[in-house]
């Protein structure tokens, strides 16, 4: 429970840093995020029900800082990154056998794919509720590019955050030897 | 799946039901809410930020700083002189329009606000600023610097608002270019890659054919952005089947805001 405790205080303290990480020139404006990270590790390290509360926090987190009211209409509701979060976090859980053999790489990968997952379902919403769905070049970069660097970013933050539910004796862990 | 797991599945989905529930104002609320409750983490980031930055270009131009000081006391004197030849030319001209039963020049209510943070998000272009309801501000006010139209706010709440760019897709102003009757809407690019995104000016006539520099401003139709305000410059002009576009360049810089007003109505 504490190391649930600690990811919920980490997701809330990233998406506070993430105001202040400018957007990548070099990568078509490609934005850096580090929720997600978070959020994927807690669902290969965390019971399924936590996993649901912890994305449920992080999808509300990513809901209040982006939602868009403007005038009588709402671009997406509140409640859609919630949703999303949730699948992709019950897709990670289900990884979870694989995690507990030490595969963790496939984690990693799967955080870039769901990162990227996460901006390419905010973009095709928004481009439904706008009538139209434009892919260009920078699109694809700007849904790519942070998922490659959230793949790039999991190898350390898992090392991290796996070595914090140690020090915390988070039970939900698999034995010492089936992740390093 | 065990009998906590289905629980957990029934609260989650009745919360999630809870808050797709949500319409606009409800939004608007909670979102207000959550940003007052962040705001003192924003603001000291902020800040943070600044002094990191300031003491970086500090290190880099020590030696230039007092040549800089020179060089701006000189204009201050330089501004100075000319502002007052100013006042005395507006008071000249209001005296004139008064004489000619002329409304006189209709000055704006500005709160000067401090950008606190800048969007987070990848499809939204917006920034944060440290006024609120408190300081009188409201939702749907324009936003402006010296050099011109920023966007408007959106969520506001008690000492913090969100401010809509102008490079926004949604953020949409009605204008007008100078020297032709030519109007039309002005709106962002939905995905940009540049640092400094281009806007659209779309419903112009197929005749428009304007030239590069052409200045434009806000019409006043609509409500929100009162007439005469700065918008950009045209940079290109296209005829398409049915009308004409033309692509503007911002006359403020809204990649490297740091102060703004907020237009909180006529003085």
């Amino acid at each position: 429970m504490i190391f649930f405790v600690i990811l919920l205080v980490l997701t809330f303290l990233a998406q506070i840093v993430e105001f202040f990480i400018p957007p990548l020139e070099w990568m078509s404006n490609a934005h850096i995020y580090i929720v997600p990270v978070i959020v994927f590790y807690g669902a290969m390290a965390l019971p399924f029900p936590l996993v649901l509360a912890l994305a449920g926090f992080a999808g509300f987190l990513l809901d209040a800082v982006t939602v868009q009211a403007l005038g009588t209409r709402v671009e997406i509701s509140i409640g859609w990154s919630i949703l999303l979060y949730a699948v992709l976090a019950s897709i990670m859980h289900g990884l979870r056998p694989l995690f507990i053999r030490g595969r963790w790489e496939v984690h990693c990968v799967m955080s870039g794919l769901c990162t990227s997952a996460i901006l390419l379902s905010q973009y095709l919403m928004i481009a439904f509720r706008r009538g139209s769905l434009v892919f260009t070049h920078d699109a694809w970069w700007q849904i790519a590019g942070p998922g490659v660097i959230a793949m790039l970013m999991a190898p350390l933050a898992f090392w991290i955050l796996h070595s914090l539910g140690r020090l915390t004796a988070n039970p939900y862990l698999p034995e010492p030897d089936g992740y390093e | 799946m065990n009998r906590s797991s289905i629980i957990a599945l029934g609260i989650f989905a009745a919360i999630l039901a809870y808050f797709l529930s949500f319409g606009a104002d409800s939004t608007r609320k909670l979102q207000a809410g959550f940003y007052s409750l962040i705001s003192p983490f924003l603001k000291t980031g902020s800040g943070l930020q600044k002094s990191i930055t300031s003491v970086r270009s500090g290190l880099k131009t020590l030696e230039e700083v007092e040549r800089d000081n020179a060089s701006l006391q000189v204009e201050n004197r330089s501004l100075k002189a000319t502002n007052q030849a100013l006042r005395d030319v507006e008071h000249e001209v209001n005296r004139l329009r008064r004489a000619l039963a002329y409304r006189e020049r209709a000055l704006f209510k500005l709160v000067p606000a401090e950008i606190v943070a800048r969007d987070s998000s990848t499809w939204w272009r917006t920034v944060t600023i440290n006024r609120g309801k408190n300081d009188h501000i409201e939702s749907e006010l324009p936003v402006v610097t010296d050099e011109g139209l920023v966007g408007k706010t959106t969520t506001v709440g008690d000492n913090i608002t969100i401010v809509l760019l102008l490079s926004d897709e949604n953020c949409r102003v009605a204008a007008t270019v100078e020297g032709s009757k030519e109007q039309g809407i002005i709106s962002g690019e939905r995905v940009s890659g540049s640092v400094t995104p281009l806007l659209d000016l779309n419903f112009l006539t197929k005749q428009a054919n304007l030239e590069t520099g052409r200045k434009v401003y806000t019409s006043g139709v609509g409500g929100v952005f009162p007439a005469g305000l700065l918008i950009g410059t045209v940079q290109s002009f296209k005829a398409r089947e049915l009308d004409g576009q033309a692509r503007i360049t911002p006359a403020v810089d809204l990649s490297h805001l740091e102060d703004v007003f907020v237009v909180t109505g006529n003085r």
